[in-house]
C-alpha cells in the first residue's frame, strides 16, 4: 500500500544522512554482542525508550506545533493496563499492550476534544493539569495499587517468556525495544508524508488559512494527539515489563512529561531525526553525569542544571533544536 | 563534511567510551553492596545507617577482643582466610527505580556478592526483586513492611522485625495501660483512650502500617475513627491535621519519615490538636532531627524503637559498641544505626558460616544460621530466619520496644523505655501536654 | 460547625498568600504576554533567601522580607535582560521551552546549593503562636501576618499601577506596546521593570510563606500550578482578579475540611473514608482546566 511505500521511502534525505543513520542502525543491532557494562546497556535501552516517547510527542508537539506537557499520563495508562492484566489474568503482553493503547486513545479523545479548544501556553498548562489529575487519581485507586503501585514478580514466569515479555537479561528487552524503535521510525516516516501530516503542517503555518482550505483543524489535532498517545502508551506497556515496578509518582510524574517534551524539542521538534538526536544527547548525558558526579555528595543536580542551560540556550538562539541548527548550516552552505 | 563530523565525532566518542567501560577489579576483599538514602528527605537517617554499618565493618575487619562479640574477636572472615569485607555504598535517594538500577550496577559492574539495605520499604521492594532475579543474596536490615517477606523470595532475608510485630506491641501496650501495667500510671479506663486517628505516609511502608493499624484496632476493640494517607514530601500538612482533629481522637498514630514527622508535630501544636497520646512508628520519630528541631515539644511523644542506649545497662555488648559509636559520631546509636550494624554483623556471620562467596553456600548458611541474642547489640532473642512458611526469610527472634521522650535528671531529652513493661526504665508520662 | 469555620478561615488566610504568589505572574503576563514557568522557582528562591538570611544574621524572619523583595527584583530584571528579552523574539514554542529551561536551572541550582532536605523557620517572633478565636477558628500568627502583608502588597501594587506615572507607563505598554513606544515610553525598560516587580512580589510572598511552609528545591512547581490557576480564574492581567481568585483557590484547597464538615452533618459514614486530603490540589488543577474551557477570560480579565 501507499503507506508502506511511504514508510520505507527515505529518498528525500541527503545521502550522508542516510549513511550515518545506517551506520547507527547497524551499531545498535550488533551492540549487545560486544562486551559492555550493564550500565551502558540500560542507558541504551533508556535511549530507545525515550526516542520512542519523543517520536510520539513529535507528532502533535513538533509537526502539530502544540506543546504537550502531559504525556506521562498515557505512559501510566499503558504501563498499568499491562501490569494489572498480567497480575490478574496472566494476560500476554501482546494483548495487554493494544488494550492499553485503546484505553489511552479513548482517554485522549475524551480530554482532547475540550483540550484542543485551547492554544499556546494555555494548552500546555492544561495538559499538565490533566496529567496531574490522573496521577492523583491513580494514587488513591486500589485497583492499581494506589500509591504503592504494582510489582511484577518475575519469579512466577519462566524466563525467557516472549508472551508476557519477562526476561532475565537486559539483552532480550533491548532487542524487543529495538524492533519497536525501527517500527516507530518507519511509522513516523509514513506519517510525515501522509495527508494528516500535510494537514498538520499547514495548520502549524497558519491555522486560519488551513481552516479556509477546508481542513477540519480541530479533528486533525485530536487525531494526531491520539497517535502520540498510542506511541507513548505502547512503550509504557513495555516499560512495565522491563522495570517490573510501577508507581504513580515514578511513572506518571510531571518530570517525565517534561523530559519527553524537552528531548524532542532539543533535538528538533518537527523533524524525523529530532527526537532521536535529542534522546541520544540527553539520556547518556543524564546517566553518565549522574554516575561521574553523583557519587560525590554535594554534586546533586548538576546534570539538570546543564540540561536546563542547554534548553535555555537553544530556545533563545535556535528554537528549532539541534536538527534545526544542522538544517540552517546546510542551507547556508548551499546558498 | 566537517560540520557533520562535528555531530558524529562526539557521538562516536561517547559510544566508544561506553564500549570501553569494563570493570576490572581484582577481588581481594569481599564486596557487599549497601543501598541507603544518602540524599533526599531521609538523608539524615541515611547518615545514621551508614555510620552504623561502617562501624560494624570496622569491628569485623579488625580484632577487638574487649568487645564480647565473636565478630569483634576475629579479623576479617576467618573461614575464608581472614578476607576483609568491603562495603560499597550507593545512594537511592528514596526512589525505588533508582534503587533497582543501582542494585543492578552493584551486582553486574561492581561484582558485589550480596546486598544490604535499603531503609525505605518501597526501595527494598524493587531492589530485592532485582536480587531475586539474579540469584544474589540480600539482607534487609531496616525496612519493616510485612509484605516484603510474603513474596516467597529465596534470596531475601530480613533481620529486623516487621510492622505487624511492632504495631502489635503498640496495642499490647495500650491494653496494658488499661490494666494498670504501665509504670507510674494507674489503670486508665478504656473509654478514655478508645478513639484513635492515624496518619501514615503513603508509600509501601506507611500504607502497610495503616492497614495493620486498621486490622489490629478491630481485634483489640479500639475505635479507629479516621485513617489518612499523605505524601511524605508534602510541604504543608495543615488540612491533614485538621482532618485528624475533626475525629476528636484520644490517641494519634503516625507512620512518618523525618521531615514529615517534624512538620506534623509542629502543625499539631499550632492547630492545638490536643490528643492524650501521640505514637510514631519509628522512622522519623527516632531521627536525630526530630529531637533537635522540636526540642522540648517532643516530651511525652511515644515512638516504636528497636534500640535505646539504656539497653547498654543490661547488655554489655550494646554498651561497648555504643561507646565506640558515640566516639565517632558524637551521639548514641539509634534504632536505625543499631539495625544497620546488626545487618552487617549478620552478613559477617553468614559468610563465616558459609565459608565461601558462592551464592548457594550463602543461601544455605542464611537459611540455617542461628545467632544467639548475646551476640547482638539489639535486645532480641537472636537471629534465625524462617526457612519456610508465609513469612519466609523473616527473623523470628526479633522484638520491638516502645520509648517515650522524657527529660532525664540532667535535663537532657532522652528516650526512656516504657514497653515491654518489665524492662521499663521510667514512669510513663500520661496524658500528653502541650498539644 | 467548628470544622467548617476552621476550614473556611484557613482557606481564606492561605488564599491571600496564594494571591500574592500569583500577583507577580499576572503582572508579567499582563505586560508581556509571556508565561513564566519558572515563577514557582522565584518563589522558592525567595523562601531560601528569607530563611538563610534570618539564620545567618539572627534577625527575625519577618524583617528579611524587604531584602527578599530586593533579591527578587534583581533576579527578575536579570532574567529579563539576560534571557527573556531574546526569547520573546522567537516562536511561542521557544518561549515555553525557554522558561522551562530556566525553571530547571533555578531548581537544580537550589538543589546543588542547598540540598534536598526540607527546611522551615523554627524560630521567630510569631512562629508557633496562634490566636484561638473560638468556634474552631485558629489563626496561626505567621499565616495571619502573611495574609495582612499580602493585602497591603496588593493595595500598594494597585496604587503603583494606577496612580503613578511609571505604573501608567506599564499599563500603556501592556495595552499596546507599539503605541507606547510611539509615545516615548521606553518599552524595554518597562518590560524589565515588569519582570522586576513580578519577581519582587513573588519572592516576598516566599519570604512570608517560609514562616509556615517548608521549603525544598522542588516546592516551586506546585505554586506555579496554583498561580496559573489563580491567574486564569481571575483573568490574565487583572490585579483585583488575582486577589479574589486567590481566595477562591485557597478555599478549594480546604475542600477536605469542608467535606469533613459535610460528613458530620449528613452522618454518611462512607464519606469519612474518601481520601479527600490526597486530592487537595487536584481540585485546583481541575479548576484551571474547567475555567479555561468555560470562561477563558476569567472573572475580571481584559486580556486573552
Amino acid at each position: 500500500m501507499e503507506t508502506l511505500k511511504n514508510a520505507l521511502d527515505f529518498s528525500d534525505f541527503p545521502r550522508l544522512d542516510l549513511t550515518l543513520a545506517g551506520a547507527v542502525a547497524i551499531f545498535l543491532m550488533v551492540f549487545p554482542f560486544f562486551s559492555h557494562s550493564s550500565f551502558a546497556m540500560s542507558t541504551l535501552i533508556q535511549f530507545l525508550i525515550f526516542s520512542l516517547y519523543g517520536m510520539g510527542w513529535n507528532t502533535i508537539g513538533g509537526y502539530g506545533g502544540q506543546v504537550d506537557l502531559g504525556k506521562a499520563q498515557y505512559l501510566g495508562i499503558g504501563a498499568y493496563t499491562t501490569a494489572v492484566m498480567l497480575l490478574r489474568w496472566d494476560t500476554p503482553f501482546w494483548i495487554s499492550m493494544p488494550i492499553g493503547v485503546l484505553l489511552s486513545v479513548t482517554w485522549s479523545f475524551i480530554i482532547g476534544y475540550p483540550l484542543f479548544k485551547l492554544k499556546g501556553h494555555y494548552f500546555a498548562i492544561a495538559t499538565i493539569a490533566t496529567s496531574l489529575v490522573l496521577k492523583d487519581f491513580f494514587e488513591v485507586w486500589d485497583l492499581v495499587g494506589g500509591s504503592r503501585g504494582i510489582e511484577i514478580l518475575a519469579g512466577k514466569y519462566q524466563a525467557p517468556d516472549f508472551l508476557h515479555l519477562i526476561f532475565k537479561g537486559d539483552d532480550y528487552y533491548y532487542y524487543v525495544i529495538l524492533i519497536f524503535f525501527f517500527a516507530g521510525i518507519l511509522f513516523m516516516n509514513a506519517f510525515r508524508k501522509s495527508r494528516l501530516g500535510f494537514q498538520l503542517r499547514s495548520i502549524k503555518d497558519n491555522e486560519d488559512i488551513a481552516r479556509s482550505l477546508g481542513i477540519n483543524v480541530h479533528w486533525a489535532k485530536i487525531k494526531t494527539y491520539a497517535i502520540a498517545t498510542a506511541f507513548v502508551s505502547a512503550v509504557g506497556s513495555f516499560h512495565a515489563c522491563y522495570v517490573k515496578n510501577i508507581e504513580p509518582e515514578d511513572t506518571m510524574s510531571l518530570d517525565i512529561s517534561i523530559l519527553i517534551a524537552l528531548m524532542a524539542m532539543l533535538g528538533g521538534a518537527g523533524s524525523l531525526w529530532g527526537p532521536i538526536i535529542g534522546a541520544a544527547v540527553l539520556v547518556p548525558l543524564k546517566s553518565y553525569l549522574k554516575e561521574w558526579l553523583g557519587a560525590q555528595a554535594g554534586m546533586v543536580g548538576i546534570d539538570l542544571i546543564l540540561y536546563g542551560a542547554i534548553i535555555m540556550i537553544i530556545s533563545a538562539a535556535e528554537p528549532r533544536g539541534i536538527w534545526g541548527m544542522v538544517e540552517k548550516a546546510r542551507r547556508r552552505r548551499r546558498s | 563534511m566537517k560540520k557533520h563530523f562535528a555531530l558524529v565525532l562526539p557521538l562516536m566518542l561517547v559510544l566508544a567510551l561506553v564500549l570501553a567501560m569494563q570493570t576490572s577489579y581484582a577481588a581481594e576483599t569481599i564486596k557487599i553492596g549497601v543501598l541507603y538514602p544518602l540524599t533526599g528527605g531521609a538523608a539524615a537517617e541515611g547518615r545514621e545507617l551508614r555510620a552504623g554499618a561502617e562501624l560494624a565493618a570496622e569491628i569485623a575487619n579488625t580484632s577487638i577482643p574487649e568487645i564480647k562479640m565473636d565478630m569483634a574477636k576475629r579479623a576479617g572472615i576467618s573461614s575464608m582466610g581472614g578476607a576483609k569485607i568491603e562495603l560499597i555504598f550507593k545512594d537511592h535517594e528514596g526512589n525505588p527505580t533508582l534503587g533497582a538500577d543501582q542494585a543492578k550496577k552493584l551486582i553486574q559492574d561492581d561484582k558485589v556478592i550480596g546486598i544490604l539495605g535499603c531503609y525505605h520499604s518501597a526501595v527494598t521492594k524493587t531492589v530485592s526483586a532485582v536480587c531475586e532475579e539474579m540469584g544474589i543474596p540480600m539482607i534487609n536490615d531496616s525496612s519493616t513492611s510485612p509484605a516484603l517477606t510474603n513474596r516467597g523470595f529465596k534470596w531475601f532475608w530480613r533481620t529486623t522485625p516487621h510492622d505487624i510485630t511492632f504495631t502489635q506491641d503498640l496495642f499490647e501496650f495500650l491494653k496494658g495501660i488499661t490494666e494498670g501495667k504501665a509504670m507510674g500510671v494507674p489503670a486508665i479506663p478504656k473509654a478514655q483512650i478508645k478513639t484513635l486517628a492515624a496518619a501514615c505516609e503513603k508509600t509501601e511502608w506507611g500504607s502497610q502500617v495503616s492497614q495493620t493499624i486498621e486490622t489490629l484496632s478491630k481485634d483489640y476493640g479500639f475505635d479507629l475513627k479516621k485513617s489518612i494517607l499523605y505524601a511524605a514530601k508534602s510541604p504543608d500538612l495543615s488540612s491533614e491535621v485538621r482532618s485528624l482533629k475533626s475525629a476528636r481522637p484520644d490517641i494519634m498514630l503516625f507512620a512518618s519519615y523525618a521531615s514529615d514527622a517534624i512538620l506534623m508535630m509542629k502543625t499539631l501544636k499550632a492547630e492545638k490538636a490536643g490528643p492524650k497520646m501521640i505514637w510514631g512508628q519509628d522512622a522519623g520519630f527516632e531521627a536525630p532531627e526530630f529531637r533537635s528541631t522540636l526540642g522540648d515539644d517532643v516530651i511525652g511523644i511515644l515512638t516504636r524503637t528497636v534500640f535505646a542506649p539504656q539497653v547498654g545497662q543490661v547488655k554489655d555488648v550494646s554498651g561497648q559498641v555504643n561507646f565506640l559509636y558515640r566516639k565517632n559520631m558524637g551521639r548514641d546509636l539509634s534504632g536505625a544505626s543499631a539495625r544497620a550494624f546488626t545487618g552487617v554483623q549478620t552478613w559477617v556471620e553468614v559468610l563465616e558460616k558459609a565459608g565461601s562467596i558462592a551464592p548457594a553456600a550463602i543461601q544455605k548458611a542464611a537459611n540455617t544460621i542461628m545467632i544467639p541474642g548475646e551476640q547482638l547489640i539489639v535486645p532480641w532473642k537472636g537471629i534465625r530466619f524462617a526457612a519456610t512458611g508465609s513469612d519466609q526469610g523473616q527473623n523470628e527472634l526479633g522484638s520491638g520496644m516502645i520509648g517515650q521522650y522524657q527529660k532525664n535528671k540532667a535535663g537532657e531529652i532522652v528516650v526512656e523505655i516504657v514497653y515491654p513493661f518489665d524492662v521499663a526504665t521510667a514512669k510513663l508520662i500520661y496524658p500528653l501536654k502541650g498539644f | 460547625m467548628e470544622i467548617l469555620a476552621g476550614s473556611i478561615s484557613a482557606g481564606l488566610l492561605i488564599g491571600m498568600v496564594f494571591a500574592l504568589v500569583a500577583l507577580g505572574l499576572t503582572i508579567i503576563f499582563g505586560v508581556m504576554d509571556i508565561v513564566n514557568f519558572a515563577h514557582g522557582e522565584f518563589l522558592m528562591l525567595g523562601m531560601y533567601t528569607a530563611l538563610l538570611t534570618a539564620q545567618a544574621t539572627g534577625v527575625d524572619p519577618l524583617l528579611t522580607i524587604p531584602f527578599a523583595g530586593l533579591v527578587g527584583f534583581l533576579l527578575g530584571v536579570i532574567c529579563y535582560l539576560g534571557f527573556v528579552k531574546y526569547l520573546i523574539r522567537g516562536p511561542m514554542v521557544a518561549q515555553l521551552l525557554g522558561t522551562f529551561g530556566l525553571m530547571l536551572v533555578l531548581r537544580n541550582l537550589a538543589l546543588f546549593l542547598f540540598g534536598s532536605e526540607d527546611r522551615t523557620i523554627h524560630e521567630g517572633l510569631l512562629v508557633g503562636q496562634s490566636f484561638d478565636m473560638g468556634m474552631g477558628i485558629i489563626l496561626p500568627a505567621t499565616k495571619l501576618a502573611a495574609a495582612v502583608l499580602s493585602v497591603i502588597s496588593f493595595i500598594a501594587v494597585w496604587l503603583l499601577i494606577n496612580r503613578t506615572r511609571i505604573g501608567k507607563a506599564l499599563m500603556a505598554t501592556a495595552l499596546n506596546a507599539q503605541g507606547a513606544r510611539y509615545m516615548g515610553i521606553p518599552t524595554e525598560r518597562m518590560n524589565a521593570f515588569a519582570w522586576g516587580l513580578g519577581g519582587a512580589t513573588v519572592t516576598m510572598a516566599g519570604a512570608l510563606l517560609v514562616n509556615f511552609w517548608s521549603v525544598t528545591p522542588y516546592v516551586g512547581l506546585l505554586f506555579t500550578m496554583i498561580a496559573f490557576a489563580i491567574v486564569a480564574l481571575g483573568g490574565f492581567g487583572s490585579i483585583p482578579g488575582a486577589f479574589f481568585a486567590g481566595l477562591i483557590v485557597g478555599l478549594i484547597t480546604e475542600l477536605p475540611g469542608i467535606w469533613d464538615f459535610a460528613t458530620e452533618m449528613t452522618g454518611f459514614d462512607w464519606m469519612a473514608s474518601v481520601p479527600m486530603t490526597s486530592f487537595k490540589y487536584t481540585w485546583v488543577y481541575l479548576a484551571y482546566f474547567l475555567i479555561m474551557l468555560i470562561r477563558p477570560r476569567g472573572l475580571f480579565g481584559w486580556k486573552h
